[in-house]
C-alpha cells in the first residue's frame, strides 16, 4: 500500500485579538496509506479539525507541508472530498440537485448520461431513491448525511474526509450509517480521514486511531492500530479480544489528556516551609491494598507530622498513570511497583530514560497468580498441571493479566511460568489490564488469569469466578512489592523533602505493621477515595483467616509486610535481580553500567538518614540472598552469567544506558 | 341518489359562505370597526369646525373629487388628467429609478459583500448618502441633470438604492462557511459560484431590501413631484390642488398613494415568497 496522503511537519498558528499567537498544533506529521481508515480523536479544541481541514486545503498550515501523492496540498479540490459535520446541503435544491451539482461541476469532461446514472447510482447507493426529489428541509438528519455521503462518494475522491459525520445524529441512525460507511469504504476500496470524539465509532471504523494531545501545540499523543479483521460488524467488533483494551486505551488518553489540562490550570510553585523546600505534594498511588501507608500517612497525619502539610493523593487507576503522572512532571512521587524506577531509568517506556530513584521500599508480598475457575474444574490444582493443559490446548491462545511490565508481577508470573517450561512470550499471551479490571475481565472471559496485588485475588476467590494457583510463599517469599519512586531530578532539587516524605511513609509503614491498627486500616481502605471496595475483601494480616480457594478456601496467604528491620530498606541486590528479569524478557537493555545504575537508583543514603532521624537504629540490609522456589541462587556479583544461565529467556541485549548530562551534572554535584 | 346529491349542492354554497364567515370573522370585523369608527370621527371633527379639513362624505359631496372619483380615465390633454394616469405616470417613473436601483443596488452589493477591503472603503460613504433625505437630493438633481424627467427618476434611484446595496451586502456576507466550504471544495467556476451559491443564499437579504426600498421609492416620487412643477404626476396633482384650494381633491390624492403604496409592497411580498425557497424564510 502506497502512501497518499502525507502530513509533514505541520504547524498552525491563529493571530489572537490581543496580538499574540495562539500555536493550535506542532510537529504533526502523519502518513495515510491508500485504502486506509484514520480516525482522529481528541478533546474539543484540540485542533483536529483544523487538521483535516488542512489536509482538505480549507486552511494551510503555517509552517510544514500536506502532500496528496506526492503533490502539495494548496487548495480544495474534489479529490479530497469533505463530508462536513452539519451536511453542508444547498436548501435550495433537492437531494438529486445537490448531488448533481457536484457531479456537474467536477466532472464536466464526462457526457451527460454517464454523469446522471453516476448521480442516480449514488442516490440508490445510501437508499434514498424515495427522498431523491425532496428538499434537505424535509429531511432527517439521517438522511441529510447520508445525502452528504452521497454527495462525496459521487466524485470518487481520493481521500474521504469526514469532520465528525455522526455527531448530531441519534444512536440508532448513527449504528446504521456507520455500518453503512464501513461496507461503501470496503466496497470502493476508499481512503478516509475522519474527526470524532466518539470512542466507540473510531473502533469500529478505523484501521488507526490517532490521538492528539490538548491544545495549545497539540501534536500526536499517540497512534493506535486496530488489529480487528474487516469485514466489520457492530455487534460482533464488540466481541474481539482487542475491542476493550483499545477502548480503554481511548479512554486512558482522553483522560489523561483532561487531567493535564487541569492540573496545568492549577500549576502552582513550590511552597517552602518548616526547612523544607516543598510541603504541597502531589502524590500518586494505585488502588491496592498495598496503597495502606500512603492512605494511613494521610489519614492518620504523618505526612503533616513531618511537615508536608499541603499533600494530595491523586488515585491512578493504572500504573501507566503513574508513569506519566511522573514522567510528566505533574506528580511529585507516586508509590511504584519495585520495578519501575529502573524500568523508568532504563528507558522501558520506549520515549526517553526518565531517571527515577527510590528512598523506600514499602511493602513486601501481598500478591497472587490467579486462574479462571473453569482450569479448576478441569483439575488443574498446581503450576505441573496448568503447564500440561496448556500442552493439551496448544489450538487456543490463553491470555493472562498483569498490570505492568515492570511490576514484580509481570517478572514473578513469567518466572513462575518460565520454571515450569512455559514461555511466556510463546505459550500464552500476557496483557497489561489495570489491577482493578482484572476481576471484571475474568469474569467477561477476556483473560483467563491474571497476577496482581491484593484485594483482587482474595475477590476472585470470594465470589468464586477464579482461584490462586500460587502465592508469595510459592514464589519468592518477602519479595519487594510496592516502593516510593521520586524523579531524580526531583529528589536532588528537593533533598529536605524527600528525606521528610521517606520519613512519613516509614512511620505509615510501621502503623500499618501493628496488628492492633488492623481494622482502622481496613475502613480507611475501603473508602471510595481509596480502593473502594467491600471491606471483606481487604485484609492485612493474620494468615489464619484468609484462605482463598474455590470450594474450600483453604490456603495459606504470605499477607502484606509493612514493616520489619530488613523490610524497608531500598535493595541494591533486589533492584539488580529486577534489572536482570527486566533484561530477560526483553523490556529494557540490561546496562553495562549497571554499578552505576544501581547506585543512583538505590537512595540507601535517604532510607538512612530518615530512619536514623525517627530513631530507628535497627534498620538493617536484608542479608538473605534471592533464592527463588525453584532453588535457583542470584549471584550478585555477576548478574550477566545468572542472566545466561536461565533456560527460557529472550534474546537480550547488554548496552551503555546513558542518561541525560542534565541529572548526571546534577548528581555529580550531589555527591 | 340524485335526490341527495341535488340537495347537497344546493345547501353547499350558504354552507361555504357561513364556514367562511366564521372562519374569517375574527381577521375581517376588528379592522372593519376600526376604520369606520376613524372615518366616523374624522367626519364629526370636520363638521363639529375644529379643523379646516373636510370631512371624509365631502369626497362625494364635492363636485369635483366626485368627477374625479367616478372617472379616473379621463384625459383633457395637458396637466388634467383623471387620477389613473397621474398615479401611473408617478409608477413609471417608480418602476424605472426602483429598476435602476435594484440592477446597481445587487450588483454594487454583491460587490461590496464578496470584497472586504472594497467594503472597508465604501460603506462610510453608503452610510453617509442613505441619511440623506430624498427632498435634499431632488435641486442636486436638477441642476446636475437639468431636466424634471430624469432628474425624478434619479431621486427614485438614489433613494432606493441604499437598502438594497447594504442587504445584498449583508446577505452575501452571511452565506454559510458551509455553503462556501462545499463551493472550494467543488473547485466551481465565478459563474457557477454566483448561481448555485450566492445568489440563493442571499435571496432572502436582497428581497427584504426591495421590499424597504419599494416603499421608500413610492415616498420619494411623491416628494420630487411635489418639488418638480409641470409634469403629470400624483405628486404634482396634490401640489397643483392645494395651490388652487381643493383640499377635497387633497384627500383623494393621498388615499391613492396609500393604496398604491400598500399594493406594491404586497406584490414584492408576493414575489418573494414565489422566488425564495420555503427552507429560507
Amino acid at each position: 500500500m502506497g502512501v497518499l496522503v502525507s502530513v509533514e511537519n505541520i504547524e498552525k498558528t491563529f493571530p489572537l485579538v490581543d496580538g499574540g499567537q495562539y500555536i493550535a498544533l506542532k510537529g504533526i506529521d502523519l502518513e495515510i496509506k491508500k485504502g486506509e481508515f484514520v480516525s482522529l480523536i481528541g478533546h474539543s479544541g484540540c485542533g483536529k479539525s483544523t487538521l483535516l481541514n488542512m489536509v482538505a486545503g480549507l486552511d494551510l498550515p503555517t509552517n510544514g507541508l500536506v502532500t496528496l501523492e506526492g503533490q502539495r496540498v494548496k487548495e480544495p479540490g474534489p479529490d479530497r472530498m469533505v463530508v462536513f459535520q452539519n451536511y453542508s446541503l444547498l436548501p435550495w435544491r433537492t437531494v438529486r440537485d445537490n448531488i448533481a451539482l457536484a457531479v456537474n461541476a467536477v466532472m464536466k469532461d464526462a457526457p451527460a448520461p454517464d454523469r446522471k446514472a453516476l448521480i442516480e447510482e449514488h442516490i440508490d447507493m445510501v437508499g434514498l431513491r424515495p427522498a431523491a426529489n425532496r428538499y434537505p428541509g424535509q429531511l432527517s438528519g439521517g438522511m441529510k448525511q447520508r445525502v452528504a455521503i452521497a454527495r462525496a462518494l459521487a466524485l470518487r475522491p481520493k481521500l474521504l474526509l469526514l469532520d465528525e459525520p455522526f455527531g448530531a445524529l441519534d444512536a440508532l441512525t448513527r449504528g446504521n450509517l456507520q455500518e453503512q460507511l464501513m461496507r461503501i469504504c470496503e466496497e470502493n476500496e476508499i481512503s478516509a480521514l475522519m474527526v470524532t470524539h466518539d470512542v466507540d465509532e473510531a473502533v469500529l471504523l478505523s484501521d488507526r486511531i490517532v490521538m492528539l494531545t490538548n491544545g495549545p501545540e497539540s501534536k500526536i499523543g499517540q497512534i493506535l492500530d486496530v488489529d480487528i479483521p474487516r469485514p466489520r460488524k457492530r455487534m460482533e467488533v464488540v466481541e474481539h479480544p482487542s475491542y476493550y483494551s483499545l477502548r480503554s486505551e481511548i479512554i486512558y488518553f482522553l483522560n489523561q489528556q483532561k487531567r493535564i489540562k487541569k492540573l496545568r490550570g492549577k500549576k502552582t510553585t513550590a511552597i517552602a516551609r518548616h526547612g523544607l523546600e516543598k510541603v504541597n505534594l502531589e502524590i500518586g498511588f494505585v488502588p491496592l491494598t498495598a496503597c495502606a501507608p500512603i492512605a494511613v500517612a494521610q489519614e492518620k497525619g504523618f505526612f503533616a507530622k513531618h511537615g508536608l502539610e499541603e499533600v494530595s493523593l491523586v488515585r491512578e487507576t493504572s500504573w501507566r498513570g503513574i508513569v506519566d503522572g511522573i514522567a510528566g512532571k505533574y506528580l511529585d512521587a507516586a508509590q511504584m511497583p519495585a520495578g519501575m524506577p529502573l524500568w523508568m531509568t532504563l528507558g522501558g517506556d520506549g520515549a526517553k530514560p526518565v531517571p527515577v530513584v527510590s528512598g523506600l521500599t514499602m511493602t513486601r508480598n501481598g500478591n497472587g497468580i490467579t486462574l479462571d475457575r473453569r482450569f479448576y474444574d478441569q483439575g488443574v490444582r498446581s503450576a505441573e498441571d496448568f503447564q500440561k493443559y496448556l500442552q493439551q490446548t496448544r489450538d487456543r491462545t490463553h491470555t493472562l493479566g498483569m498490570v505492568h511490565p515492570s511490576s514484580l508481577h509481570n517478572l514473578l508470573l513469567r518466572y513462575w511460568l518460565a520454571a515450569y517450561q512455559i514461555d511466556p512470550d510463546r505459550d500464552v499471551n500476557l496483557q497489561t489490564i489495570p489491577p482493578a479490571q482484572m476481576v471484571v475481565d475474568l469474569q467477561g472471559g477476556t483473560i483467563d488469569g491474571y497476577c496482581v496485588g491484593e484485594p483482587w485475588n482474595l475477590r476472585a476467590a470470594i465470589e468464586g469466578v477464579g482461584f490462586t494457583i500460587a502465592t508469595d510463599l510459592e514464589i519468592w517469599d518477602g519479595h519487594p512489592g510496592k516502593v516510593l519512586g521520586v524523579r531524580e531530578d526531583w529528589a536532588n532539587a528537593y533533598p529536605n523533602t524527600h528525606i521528610a516524605l521517606v520519613k512519613a511513609l516509614l512511620e505509615a509503614c510501621r502503623y500499618c505493621a501493628d496488628e492492633n491498627n488492623e481494622l482502622e486500616i481496613r475502613q480507611i481502605l475501603a473508602q471510595r477515595q481509596y480502593v473502594s471496595t467491600n471491606i471483606d475483601y481487604i485484609q492485612l494480616g493474620n494468615p489464619n483467616q484468609a484462605f482463598c480457594d474455590v470450594e474450600q478456601p483453604m490456603r495459606e496467604y504470605a499477607h502484606h509486610l509493612f514493616f520489619s528491620q530488613s523490610a524497608n530498606r531500598p535493595s541494591r541486590t533486589e533492584h539488580l535481580w529486577i534489572m536482570t528479569q527486566l533484561a530477560r524478557w526483553g523490556h529494557t537493555p540490561f546496562p553495562r553500567n549497571w554499578m552505576e545504575i544501581l547506585e543512583r537508583i538505590c537512595k540507601v543514603g535517604v532510607f538512612s538518614t530518615a530512619a536514623r532521624e525517627l530513631g530507628l537504629l535497627d534498620m538493617k540490609y536484608n542479608r538473605i540472598p534471592i533464592k527463588l522456589f525453584d532453588g535457583t541462587v542470584f549471584d550478585p556479583e555477576d548478574p550477566i552469567t545468572y542472566l545466561n544461565e536461565l533456560a527460557i529467556k529472550q534474546d537480550f541485549s547488554i548496552a551503555e544506558v546513558v542518561l541525560d548530562d542534565d541529572s548526571r551534572a546534577s548528581v555529580n554535584l550531589a555527591a | 341518489m340524485t335526490t341527495s346529491i341535488k340537495s347537497r349542492s344546493s345547501t353547499a354554497a350558504p354552507n361555504f359562505l357561513i364556514q367562511f364567515w366564521q372562519k374569517q370573522a375574527p381577521n375581517i370585523l376588528p379592522p372593519a370597526i376600526g376604520i369606520l369608527s376613524f372615518l366616523v370621527i374624522w367626519q364629526l371633527i370636520s363638521m363639529s369646525g375644529l379643523s379646516r379639513i373636510p370631512g371624509p362624505l365631502s369626497l362625494w359631496t364635492d363636485d369635483r373629487t366626485r368627477t374625479l372619483l367616478l372617472y379616473p380615465f379621463y384625459d383633457r390633454g395637458g396637466l388634467d388628467k383623471g387620477l389613473f394616469w397621474q398615479t401611473l405616470a408617478s409608477l413609471i417613473r417608480v418602476a424605472q429609478g426602483y429598476s435602476l436601483a435594484a440592477f446597481v443596488g445587487i450588483s454594487v452589493g454583491v460587490i461590496v459583500g464578496t470584497n472586504p477591503l472594497i467594503n472597508k472603503a465604501l460603506d462610510p460613504i453608503f452610510q453617509f448618502l442613505r441619511m440623506v433625505a430624498p427632498l435634499a437630493w431632488v435641486p442636486i438633481a436638477l441642476v446636475a441633470l437639468q431636466q424634471n424627467q430624469p432628474a425624478a427618476i434619479f431621486v427614485i434611484f438614489i433613494t432606493s438604492v441604499w437598502p438594497i446595496l447594504i442587504n445584498t451586502a449583508e446577505g452575501v456576507r452571511q452565506i454559510p462557511d458551509d455553503y462556501n466550504n462545499v463551493a472550494k471544495v467543488l473547485q466551481l467556476s465565478r459563474k457557477e459560484y454566483y448561481l448555485n451559491i450566492l445568489f440563493p443564499s442571499a435571496l432572502p437579504y436582497i428581497f427584504t431590501g426591495l421590499r424597504i426600498a419599494i416603499g421608500l421609492a413610492w415616498l420619494a416620487i411623491i416628494a420630487a413631484e411635489i418639488v418638480m412643477s409641470g409634469i403629470v404626476g400624483i405628486g404634482f396633482f396634490i401640489w397643483d390642488a392645494y395651490q388652487q384650494n381643493y383640499i377635497s381633491e387633497i384627500l383623494l390624492a393621498v388615499i391613492y398613494i396609500g393604496a398604491v403604496g400598500l399594493l406594491l409592497d404586497r406584490a414584492i411580498a408576493y414575489l418573494q415568497h414565489l422566488i425564495v425557497p420555503a427552507e429560507q424564510k
